[in-house]
Formats: C-alpha cells, sequence, structure tokens
C-alpha cells in the first residue's frame, strides 16, 4: 500500500513535469504574447515589461526558471490581472469550483446509481424505460443547452433559484445540476448495464437459494459487483466536470476558475494558464489514484502494486 | 416405506424465446422420501436442472414459467408461494449445491458473511455465534485451520474446497432436502470421490433426502439408491440403482450404460453411442421424443406418446419405463398405468 503510494507518487511529479513541458513550449510556440494588443506599445515600454517578466532572456533559462518556481508551487505574478499573483487567483477560484464539482459529482452518482438500480431491478418496467430515456436526453443534450432551459424554467418561469451569483446555497443548485446531469446519464446507464449482468451471474442463484430476499441480494451481493464500471468511469467522469464547469461558470457568473482559465488561454496569460494547467492536472491524477485505490477495496481480488 | 415429504405432480416448465417455446420441462412426476437418495440422469437440456429450479421457486420468469402441475412440500404447495414465504423455505428446508464451485461463490464476500447470512436470516443467530457455527459447519466439512480460513474469500480456496464450502453452507440449517445440481462436475476425479463420501457420511449423520442430479452414471451408482433417467424434459425410466444398471428397461438407459466403459468388461474397439442428437425442445415430435435415435423404433412410437408406465413395486420403490418395446421380453410383469 505505501509502494503503492510512493510509485504513485514518482509517477504524479514525472506527469506534472511532462505537462509542465509541454504547455510551456505549446504556449510559447503559439502566435502572439500577452503584451501584444491593438495599440501598438512604445518599444522603451514594450522592453521595460518584458524585462520585468524575465521575457528578454533566453526561452531554456526562462523554462529553468519558470519550472522551479512551479517545483515550488509559486506560480508567480499573472501577466494580465494585475496585483495578482496566479496563487491568488488559485486560492479564490479553488474553492468555488471544487463546490461545484463536487456537487455536481454527488448529484450524478446518487442520482445515477438509483436510477440505474431501480431499471436493472425492475428491467422493461415503466420506471426503466423512463429513466433510460431520462438518461439518454441528459447525455445527449450539452450542458449550455440544458443550463438556458433550466434558467427559463426555473428562473423566470417558475421562479425558485437566482440566475446566477455566488455566495448562497440556492445559487450553487442549479449549476451543479446542469453540471452533473449528463454523468448521471452515464452512470445511470452503467450502473444498469453492471447491475444486469450481475444479476444473471451465478453467485446471485446461491444467494436466493440461500433464502435472502431480493432487496438483501441486491444490495449485499448484486452492487458491488455493478458498481464497478461505475468506479472505472470516474476518473474521466472527474476531467469531464472540470472541463465542463469552464462552460457552466460562465453561464452562472461564479467566480470560480473556469472563466480565468479560458482568459488566460485566450489572452496569453502564460503564468495564469500554467497554473490552471497544473491544478487540473494534480486533480485528475489524484482522482484516478483514488478510482484505483476504491478497485482494490471493492473486489478483494485486485491487488494495488 | 417412510412418507414422501416432496411430492412432484405433472410439472410442466416452458421458457418464451424468440425461436419458440422451449418445452424444458414435460410433465414428470415423481417423490422424494426422507432420508433418500434420488439420482436425476440425463444428458444437458434435458430438464433436470430447471425440474429442480422450478422446486426452488428459482426458474427465473420471464422467460421461464411453470404451465401447470403441483410441488407439495410438508403438505404444502409450493406454487403459489409469496417471495415471503419461499425466502423462509430456501436455505432452511430445501437447499441446493450448484454446478460451478468457480462462480457459486459471491467473489466480493468473505467466506464467513456469506456463512452467516444464512443462520442469521433462518435460525436467528447473532453474528458471533453465526461465525462460530459456520466455523463448525466448515470444520464438519474437512477444511483445515477453519477459524482463520473462514473470513478468506473465496478466490483464495481451490474448486473442491469451495465446494465444500457450499455444502457447509447449504447444509448449515440442517433443511430437509438438499438438491445436488452436478455438484461434482467441475471437479477432478479424485476431489469428486472425496465429495461424494463428504455426502454420503453427512446424509448418514443427519438424514437429509438428497436430489442428485447428473449426468455421470458412475456417479449415480456410487450414491443414489434410486434413479430418474430424463429425456427431453420426459422421465423415460424410474428404478433403483441395482436393477436400473442390471437391466435398463427403457432404450435411452441402455444406449446411456453401453456408451460408458466398464470395469468388468474388456472394450474392443470403440465404444458404442447413441446416433444422432437430443431433439430440438422447441418442436418436440406428437410421440415418442427419443424415436428418431431409438433402435427398437415401431410405428407406433412416431404417433403415440409413451406414458411412463409401472410395473408392481420391487424392493418399496416402483420400476417404471416409458417405452413401448419391452426389453425385458421374457419376464414381462403386469403393466399398470400411473395413478396418483
Amino acid at each position: 500500500m505505501i509502494r503503492f503510494l510512493l510509485k504513485r507518487l514518482g509517477w504524479m511529479v514525472l506527469t506534472m513535469w511532462v505537462v509542465f513541458t509541454a504547455s510551456f513550449f505549446l504556449m510559447r510556440a503559439v502566435p502572439g504574447g500577452p503584451f501584444d494588443s491593438e495599440k501598438k506599445l512604445p518599444p522603451v515600454i514594450k522592453r521595460n515589461i518584458e524585462k520585468r517578466y524575465m521575457m528578454d532572456r533566453p526561452l531554456l533559462e526562462q523554462y529553468w526558471s519558470h519550472l522551479w518556481a512551479t517545483a515550488r508551487c509559486d506560480f508567480g505574478p499573472s501577466y494580465k490581472l494585475e496585483d495578482y499573483s496566479v496563487n491568488d487567483v488559485i486560492a479564490q477560484g479553488f474553492p468555488v469550483s471544487a463546490s461545484l464539482g463536487i456537487l455536481a459529482m454527488t448529484f450524478a452518482l446518487s442520482l445515477g446509481l438509483v436510477s440505474g438500480v431501480v431499471s436493472a431491478v425492475l428491467r422493461n418496467s415503466v420506471y426503466d424505460v423512463g429513466f433510460m430515456v431520462a438518461a439518454t436526453i441528459g447525455i445527449a443534450v450539452p450542458n449550455f443547452v440544458l443550463a438556458s432551459l433550466m434558467i427559463v424554467l426555473f428562473v423566470f418561469f417558475w421562479p425558485i433559484f437566482p440566475a446566477a451569483g455566488w455566495g448562497e446555497l440556492r445559487q450553487i443548485i442549479l449549476p451543479a445540476l446542469c453540471l452533473g446531469a449528463p454523468f448521471a446519464g452515464y452512470i445511470s446507464r452503467l450502473t444498469r448495464t453492471g447491475m444486469l449482468e450481475v444479476l444473471g451471474l451465478d453467485y446471485i442463484r446461491t444467494a436466493y437459494a440461500k433464502g435472502l430476499t431480493t432487496r438483501e441480494v441486491v444490495v449485499h451481493h448484486a452492487l458491488r459487483g455493478a458498481v464497478l464500471p461505475v468506479v472505472s468511469y470516474l476518473g474521466p467522469a472527474t476531467a469531464g466536470i472540470l472541463t465542463g464547469s469552464l462552460v457552466l461558470e460562465q453561464i452562472f457568473a461564479l467566480p470560480g476558475m473556469g472563466s480565468h482559465f479560458i482568459q488566460a488561454a485566450t489572452q496569453r496569460d502564460y503564468t495564469l494558464a500554467m497554473g490552471m494547467v497544473m491544478v487540473y492536472t494534480f486533480l485528475l491524477f489524484v482522482m484516478n489514484t483514488l478510482v484505483d485505490l476504491s478497485y482494490s477495496m471493492i473486489d478483494p481480488r485486485v491487488e494495488v502494486d | 416405506m417412510p412418507n414422501a415429504m416432496l411430492h412432484v405432480d405433472q410439472l410442466r416448465v416452458e421458457f418464451v424465446t424468440d425461436t419458440g417455446i422451449v418445452r424444458a420441462v414435460n410433465d414428470i412426476s415423481f417423490e422424494l422420501h426422507e432420508g433418500q437418495t434420488l439420482g436425476i440422469v440425463g444428458e444437458s437440456g434435458s430438464g433436470k436442472t430447471v425440474a429442480n429450479l422450478a422446486i426452488m421457486g428459482l426458474v427465473p420468469q420471464p422467460p421461464g414459467r411453470i404451465v401447470s402441475g403441483h410441488i407439495t412440500f410438508g403438505g404444502r404447495n409450493l406454487r403459489n408461494l409469496s417471495n415471503r414465504d419461499w425466502s423462509k423455505i430456501r436455505g432452511r428446508q430445501i437447499s441446493m449445491i450448484f454446478q460451478d464451485p468457480m462462480t457459486a461463490l459471491n467473489p466480493y464476500m468473505t467466506i464467513a458473511d456469506q456463512m452467516r447470512e444464512v443462520t442469521q436470516r433462518h435460525l436467528g443467530h447473532r453474528r458471533r455465534t453465526a461465525i462460530d457455527h459456520a466455523v463448525e459447519m466448515l470444520e464438519r466439512v474437512g477444511i483445515p485451520a477453519a477459524s482463520q480460513r473462514v473470513f478468506d474469500y473465496p478466490h483464495q480456496f481451490s474448486g473442491g474446497m469451495r465446494q465444500r464450502v457450499m455444502i457447509a453452507m447449504a447444509l448449515s440449517c440442517k433443511p430437509e432436502v438438499l438438491i445436488a445440481d452436478e455438484p461434482t462436475t467441475a471437479l477432478d476425479v479424485t476431489i469428486q470421490a472425496q465429495i461424494l463420501d463428504l455426502m454420503k457420511q453427512l446424509q448418514e449423520d443427519e438424514g437429509t433426502a438428497i436430489i442428485f442430479i447428473t449426468h455421470d452414471l458412475g456417479v449415480v451408482a456410487n450414491i443414489c439408491q434410486d434413479v430418474l433417467v430424463m429425456y427431453a424434459g420426459r422421465i423415460v425410466e424410474q428404478a433403483q440403482v441395482g436393477p436400473l444398471f442390471r437391466q435398463p428397461l427403457h432404450p435411452y438407459t441402455l444406449g446411456l450404460l453401453k456408451s460408458g466403459p466398464r470395469w468388468d468388461q474388456r472394450v474392443a474397439g470403440q465404444l458404442e453411442t447413441i446416433d444422432g442428437q437430443p431433439p430440438d425442445l422447441t418442436q418436440l415430435p406428437d410421440g415418442c421424443a427419443f424415436a428418431p435415435r431409438c433402435p427398437y423404433v415401431q410405428d407406433r412410437c412416431q404417433r403415440e406418446l409413451p406414458q411412463l408406465l409401472f410395473a408392481g413395486t420391487a424392493g418399496g420403490s416402483q420400476r417404471g419405463q416409458a417405452c413401448f418395446h419391452d426389453l425385458s421380453t421374457p419376464a414381462a410383469g403386469a403393466v399398470e398405468e400411473v395413478d396418483r
């Protein structure tokens, strides 16, 4: 277990270095720079600015200097947001994005698992058909369309939620629902398929032959095997939630990291974009490690290595 | 003769599939007495497993359906039991062991958890008592270091050991009937012999009645007192083990016996086989289902279905066969219609 975690830590450092290097050179390979604008700056001023941010040095020297700073978790000042360091931006935006992501994931998991199990146990019933139609719609409709629809429904038509903003619980529910909906759909389908497969296995028949009730068989015997595909989906789902939240933070005007990420990319704010990339890489890596760990906790035949 | 505890009467089970209605079990009747070991022999698809799943109420419905017939156990009709009543009988009064011990145990749960479920539910054991009981049962079926191994997972046991665990689990509430569905088929021969000995010994201790489903005639000779031979969902012959092996009355039984090697006979060349294939259960003929493969076939066999007829009682159990041809030509007893 300790060995597994140490090994993963090593891989994480390597992964983050590769991601850093690729992002660093890709960003600088893209035409344009952080201080280009429509009005031409006087060359002297531009030189001064570039000197301040070390941009007059050779590229490799900049790379080493940034790499060293990043290794100490110091992403430096933002090139565009004056008086803000990238760390400040992350510190402000991360709690917002994290709450949104966690809430969306919780919603997706609870709705997806329950509807999937119900659909499988009562297959071909009204519930099954209803849930699966809903799941397909949830997967198919893009989240910005869903968000607009939700705003029309629950903000204007039946005003129970505020349209945008941040600060109270009511304001996060709508974006979290929109963000989680497609994942709820996927998880529901995965659970249903997994459950149906497991319910046909020999050991389920054994469980019934022991005199257990349907509820006991489903909860104690079938669920564990049925959620394994869902668990492996959680890694990619995290990536999806991270990218999905970029869009929804824009729509619902949430002060999360997403809007900064987009702006940093379009405005060539090298340091801010790099900070965002590193945070997202870290989150994904941690999530995938957790998935691997939970796999071995669910299935005793799987050993972490 | 002790009273029959389990009656199966004119049971008919069908499965609705895309290619038609599969008539898996067709009007079979039999009885099981206390302490009896009844073998049910037949090839794959002869309906032996389905008939017994019906006794346990485990025929998947849909696609399966029990069309007609009665299953009576201890005076109760099992056909219209609610799920709640079923769970009081399954595992408590009627238990079942399945063919493949590698897949019949839940890979995600320890043996302790899987075994204590049974006694906690049926005997009202508390967790501690239930685990002690599980250890005791595991010791009885010959699992070494049972008190530690009870906390292992199924994948940490070999196939033979898992089947022992299954037996321990099935017998942990002292059921009156144990249905063993090919319990030794997936095991190698030495382990087979051990498991059979174990079952015989446990039966002597507990007096459990056993229905032993198998396609292995050697196993039948080893463990059973009475045998039903099934073909295409029907019982074609019913006899005690000795008479069945000495003088089979149905051509199918005769074919089965001839197609196996015997220690007391030298086999020159190839073993005999039964030509042809088992019939398509979606399109059973009007007459005898075995007729196309039968060396003794007559015109009558194609038109008319031979009923299972009983020729008196020999040594307490009835001997019956469903064939128009008389294999025991010289001394055919008085034939009487089945009447129950």
